[in-house]
C-alpha cells in the first residue's frame, strides 16, 4: 500500500496545512516580523522593543495584563475548585441545577458579562440609582476591580467543570488508602486527592489565563481606559491620527509569546503529571452535619446566583422601556423594534457567518482529527501543534495579522465576509478537532479493522462506522464551536467593514453611543442563539458528554 | 476449502522484528492455532494474514493465489477479534449484515442468511437488540455469526475467549469448534493460553520472539517437544540435567547419568560427555514410599516439601538436591498414596516418558 500515497487523505493532510500556514502562520509570522520594523520597512532590531519597555504608556499594560490575568487565574481557580469539591463530594441539595447554572454561566461572550454588570452597577445603573434615592452610593465598578469581578465570574466555570470531571473520575480507593496509611482527611485531599487532579486543575487555569489575556471587550467596556495588551494593541492600530502597525505588531508579539509560554508550560507539566486512573468506585459524598451543609450550600447558591446575574440582568434589561443609558422600571418591546429596525443586517451576517465558520470546521475537523488519531506521522504532530496554537494566540492578533496579509492585491480580502470568515474557521478549529480526537481514541481501530474485513473499504468504512460513533463528539465540538463564535468580538471589531457588521460588533458600538436598550435586546439574541446549540447537545448526549472537552 | 501458505514472513517494528521469517502451511479445513506468549507475534501474524498490516518480506497465499497486494476488504476472510468490535451503533442484526450489504446482495436474501446463522450461533430472537443490551458471551456470538455470514474463506480469530469468564469460555470454545467442523472453514486461530490450544486445535504452532518453534498435533507438542521452550509453555515440565554417559542410536535409548547421580536411559541423541537436559511431566512420575530406589533405571529419591491434595490429583513438591526440585502428581490417588510433608520417597518414570531436550533452540 505504500505506493498510494497521494489518496483522499494525503489530499486532507495537504488542504490542512494550506489552510493553517495561510490563514494562522502567516499571518502570525508577518505579525512578528513587523515589530521588527521601523519607518519605510527597514529592519530594525529591537527599536519597537526598546520603546514599548521605556515608556510607562506602553509597558503599563504588559504589567496591567498579567497582574489581571494572574489575579483573575487565582480567583476563577479557588472559585471553581471549591465549588467543584462541594458539589462532589457533599449532599448539597440541587446538584443537577447547581451543574447547569456553572454551565449557562459560560453563555455570553465576557464584553456582554462587563456590559451586564455597568447596566447594574454602573454611573447610571439600575442598583446605583436605586440607592442613590437614599442618598447611598458604592464603590465605582469601572477600572481593575470591574474586570476582575468579570473575569472570575465569566471564568470559573471552566476550572469548575475540568476540576468536577476529574474529581468524578478519582476512585474512592485512593483516598481511603491515604486515611488508612495515617493521613487526616484534609492531609489525604492535599497529598492524594489534589495531585491526581492537578492535571485538569492546570489545565482550568490555563484557560482561564489564556483567555482573560486575551479579552478585548471586557477592558474597553469597564475598565474605563485601562490599558491592556489587546486594547493598547488595537488602539495602537486602528488610530484616528494613523496606525502605527508596527507597534501593534509589538503588543501582539508579547501576547503571542505570553501565551504561547503559558500554554507549552501547562502541557509539559501536565504531560509529566499525568497519571491514569483506573475508577471503579467513585469518590463517595461524605457525610457533614446540618450547619456544615447550609454553609456551603449558601457558598455554592451564592456562587452559581453572582454568576447567573449576567444573563438575567442582559434578558431583563432589553425589555425594559429605555433612554440613553437610563433604564425604568416597566415593560417594553421597544428595543426590540429598534434593533430589528437598525441593524437587521448584523444579526443576519452574524447567524450566516456563525454557520459557515461552524460547518466548515467541523468538516475539516472531523477529517484531520481522523488523521491525528489514525494516521500518526511527523507530519500530522506538526499539524496537531499548529492547530493548537489557534487556541492561545488571542484574536486581535489574528484580526491584524489578517489584515496585514489580505489587504492588498493578489488576495485583497479586507473589508470583505470572507475575512471574518477566515478567523472565525481558523480561531475554532481547535473545538472539533479535540473532541474529535479525544473521542477517536476511545474507539477501539479493531473495529473499523472489522468493517474492512468484511468487505467495505476504508472510506466507506469511515463513513458508515467512524463518523456514526465519533456522532457525540461532533455535536459537542460544533456546538463549543458554535458558541464562541457567535459572540466573537475582539477579531470581529478589526475585521468588520461596512455592511458586515455583526452582532457583537453592534452590541459594542451600542453601548459606546449609550444605547443601552438595544444593546441589552441584541446581546439577549445572542445568548438565546448560543444556549439552543447547546441545550439540544444536552438532550441529545446527557450532562456528562455535552461539553467533553 | 482454502489451504494457507505462508513462506518468509518477517515484519519488523522499528528495530525490533516481530515475525521474524515464519514459514507455516495450513491445511484446508483445519482449525490451525498460533500459540505463545504476548509478543511473541503471533497477532502480528494473523493482521498480516489478514491484510490488516503489510509485511516487510514474504509472501501470503490462499490456495494459489498470492494475496500479498490483495486489499483486506477484498480478501473475503471473516476476523473475530480480542476484544469483540462489535459496531455498538447497530443492532445484533444489523452487525450480522453488514458484510452482506456491502456485497450488495438482495435484501430478502439478506434476511434470510441472517437469521440462519443467528440460528446457528443461538441468537434467535436477539436480532432487535443493540450490542450494550447484550452480555459477553453473547456478544462474541454475534461476532462469530458476522464473521461467518460472508461465507469466508478463511476464518481468522485473534484471543476471541479471553474476555469471557471460564465457564462460558468453555461454551463458546466447543460453539467454535463445532461450526468449524461442520461448516469446514479453514480457520488460523490465535491464543496464548496452551490448554485452549491443546483443547481446540487441530494442528498447533508455537511461537516465540517471532518465530515458529514446533508445528504439530497437540499430543506431539505435549509428549514430544522439540526444545526447551515448548517444553516449558506447553503443561509443566520437570527439567533435570546430566551428561551422555553411553550414546544411543538415532531415536534409540541414551544412557545419562544425571547430576543427582543416578543413571538414567532416555529418548535422547548426543556424543558421550554432552551435557543434556531431560524433561518429565509430573504426571509421568510415579512414587513409592522409602528412600530405596525400587527400579535400577530412571529414578530419583527426595523429601516431600509441600502437598497439595484436590481430590482427583494430589500434587507433591520433592527435594531431590539442593538445587533440584521436581513436582509429581498422582491422579486417582488412594490412601496408600498420601504422603506427608517430610516423608522420603522413590520417584521413577518410564523411559518413553523421558525426553531428551537440546539445549540450543529453547531459551536458558
Amino acid at each position: 500500500m505504500a505506493e498510494r500515497r497521494r489518496d483522499f487523505w494525503w489530499s486532507i493532510t495537504v488542504l490542512a496545512f494550506l489552510a493553517v500556514l495561510a490563514f494562522l502562520v502567516y499571518p502570525l509570522a508577518t505579525v512578528l516580523v513587523t515589530s521588527f520594523t521601523g519607518e519605510g520597512n527597514r529592519f530594525v532590531l529591537a527599536d519597537n522593543y526598546h520603546r514599548f519597555f521605556t515608556h510607562r504608556y506602553y509597558y503599563s499594560s504588559i504589567i496591567n495584563s498579567l497582574y489581571l490575568s494572574g489575579l483573575a487565574t487565582l480567583g476563577a481557580v479557588l472559585v471553581g475548585t471549591s465549588l467543584a469539591f462541594a458539589v462532589v463530594r457533599y449532599p448539597l441539595p440541587g446538584k443537577t441545577f447547581l451543574r447547569t447554572a456553572a454551565n449557562l454561566a459560560l453563555l455570553s461572550p465576557p464584553f456582554i458579562g462587563a456590559y451586564s454588570w455597568v447596566v447594574l452597577f454602573g454611573r447610571m445603573g439600575l442598583v446605583n440609582r436605586l440607592l442613590g434615592t437614599f442618598g447611598w452610593s458604592l464603590p465605582t465598578i469601572y477600572g481593575w476591580r470591574g474586570i476582575l469581578l468579570v473575569f472570575v465570574v465569566q471564568y470559573f466555570p471552566f476550572v469548575f467543570l475540568l476540576v468536577s470531571a476529574a474529581l468524578r473520575s478519582v476512585d474512592q480507593s485512593i483516598e481511603d488508602a491515604a486515611l488508612s496509611l495515617g493521613s487526616p482527611p484534609r492531609r489525604a485531599v492535599r497529598t492524594a486527592i489534589l495531585p491526581v487532579i492537578a492535571p485538569s486543575l492546570t489545565a482550568g487555569a490555563l484557560l482561564v489565563f489564556m483567555a482573560t489575556m486575551a479579552d478585548f471587550g471586557t477592558p474597553m467596556i469597564i475598565g474605563e481606559g485601562l490599558r491592556t495588551l489587546p486594547t493598547l494593541m488595537y488602539g495602537e492600530f486602528i488610530n484616528e491620527l494613523g496606525g502605527n502597525p508596527a507597534m501593534a505588531s509589538t503588543l501582539g508579539s508579547l501576547l503571542i509569546l505570553v501565551n504561547t509560554t503559558a500554554l507549552m508550560a501547562q502541557r509539559y507539566y501536565a504531560f509529566r503529571k499525568a497519571y491514569n486512573v483506573v475508577c471503579i468506585q467513585p469518590l463517595k459524598v461524605r457525610r457533614i452535619s446540618a450547619a456544615n451543609r447550609a454553609v456551603l450550600s449558601v457558598f455554592a447558591y451564592g456562587v452559581v446566583g453572582v454568576a447567573l446575574i449576567p444573563s438575567t440582568t442582559i434578558i431583563i434589561s432589553a425589555f425594559m422601556p429605555t433612554r440613553g443609558p437610563v433604564m425604568y422600571a416597566g415593560f417594553s418591546l421597544q428595543s426590540y423594534q429598534s434593533i430589528f429596525h437598525l441593524v437587521p443586517r448584523a444579526i443576519a451576517n452574524t447567524f450566516m457567518l456563525t454557520a459557515l465558520a461552524v460547518l466548515l470546521d467541523v468538516l475539516l475537523g472531523v477529517l484531520v482529527a481522523y488523521l491525528l488519531a489514525r494516521r500518526r506521522s511527523h507530519a500530522h504532530a506538526l499539524l496537531d501543534v499548529l492547530i493548537m496554537l489557534a487556541y492561545a494566540i488571542p484574536g486581535t492578533v489574528v484580526g491584524v495579522g489578517l489584515i496585514v496579509v489580505y489587504n492588498r492585491p493578489p488576495i485583497l480580502l479586507t473589508g470583505t465576509w470572507i475575512i471574518l470568515l477566515v478567523s472565525y474557521f481558523i480561531r475554532h478549529l481547535p473545538y472539533p478537532v479535540r473532541s474529535c480526537t479525544a473521542m477517536l481514541q476511545q474507539i477501539d481501530v479493531r473495529v473499523e479493522e472489522a468493517s474492512v474485513s468484511l468487505g467495505v473499504p476504508p472510506f466507506r468504512t469511515f463513513l458508515k462506522v467512524t463518523i456514526p460513533l465519533m456522532f457525540p463528539a461532533i455535536l459537542s465540538g460544533a456546538a463549543l464551536s458554535w458558541m464562541t463564535t457567535i459572540g466573537e468580538l475582539s477579531s470581529s471589531i478589526l475585521l468588520y467593514s461596512g455592511p458586515w457588521a455583526t452582532m457583537s460588533v453592534a452590541i459594542f458600538t451600542e453601548v459606546f453611543s449609550n444605547h443601552f436598550g438595544t444593546a441589552s435586546a441584541l446581546a439577549s439574541i445572542l445568548i438565546a442563539a448560543a444556549f439552543v446549540p447547546l441545550f439540544l447537545t444536552y438532550r441529545v448526549l446527557g450532562e456528562r458528554s455535552a461539553l467533553g472537552m | 476449502m482454502t489451504r494457507v501458505r505462508v513462506e518468509g514472513i518477517v515484519k519488523r517494528f522499528g528495530d525490533t522484528p516481530a515475525v521474524d521469517g515464519v514459514t507455516l502451511d495450513v491445511e484446508p479445513g483445519q482449525l490451525f492455532t498460533l500459540v505463545g506468549p504476548s509478543g511473541c507475534g503471533k497477532t502480528t501474524l494473523l493482521r498480516i494474514i489478514a491484510g490488516l498490516l503489510e509485511q516487510d518480506a514474504g509472501t501470503v497465499r490462499f490456495n494459489e493465489d498470492r494475496m500479498d497486494d490483495v486489499p483486506p476488504y477484498l480478501r473475503n476472510i471473516g476476523v473475530v477479534f480480542q476484544n469483540y468490535a462489535i459496531f455498538p451503533h447497530l443492532t445484533v442484526g444489523e452487525n450480522i449484515a453488514y458484510g452482506l450489504k456491502a456485497r450488495r446482495l438482495p435484501a430478502d436474501r439478506i434476511a434470510a442468511k441472517v437469521a440462519q446463522v443467528a440460528t446457528l450461533v443461538q441468537l434467535e430472537g436477539l436480532v432487535e437488540r443493540m450490542p450494550a443490551q447484550l452480555s459477553g458471551g453473547q456478544q462474541q456470538r454475534v461476532v462469530l455469526a458476522r464473521a461467518l455470514t460472508i461465507e469466508p474463506r478463511l476464518l481468522l480469530m485473534d484471543e476471541p475467549l479471553s474476555n469471557l469468564d471460564a465457564k462460558l469460555r468453555i461454551q463458546i470454545r466447543s460453539l467454535i469448534r463445532t461450526l468449524q467442523r461442520e461448516l469446514r472453514i479453514t480457520t488460523i486461530y490465535v491464543t496464548h493460553d496452551q490448554e485452549e490450544a491443546l483443547a481446540i486445535s487441530d494442528t498447533i504452532a508455537a511461537m516465540d520472539h517471532g518465530r515458529v518453534l514446533q508445528v504439530g498435533k497437540p499430543w506431539e507438542l505435549y509428549l514430544r517437544p522439540e526444545n526447551r521452550f515448548v517444553a516449558d509453555f506447553i503443561g509443566t515440565m520437570n527439567v533435570l540435567t546430566g551428561r551422555v554417559e553411553a550414546p544411543g542410536q538415532e531415536r534409540e535409548e541414551s544412557v545419562v547419568l544425571t547430576d543427582f547421580g543416578e543413571r538414567w536411559r532416555v529418548r535422547a541423541a548426543g556424543a558421550r560427555g554432552q551435557p543434556i537436559s531431560l524433561g518429565v511431566r509430573p504426571e509421568a512420575l510415579q512414587l513409592a514410599p522409602g528412600g530405596n530406589a525400587a527400579e535400577a533405571w530412571n529414578s530419583l529419591q527426595g523429601t516431600v516439601t509441600e502437598v497439595v491434595y484436590l481430590g482427583a490429583v494430589v500434587r507433591y513438591q520433592v527435594r531431590v538436591t539442593e538445587n533440584v526440585d521436581v513436582t509429581a502428581e498422582i491422579h486417582n490417588p488412594d490412601f496408600s498414596a498420601i504422603h506427608a510433608v517430610g516423608d522420603r520417597l522413590t520417584l521413577w518414570v518410564a523411559a518413553s516418558r523421558a525426553i531428551g531436550l537440546p539445549g540450543e533452540t529453547g531459551r536458558a
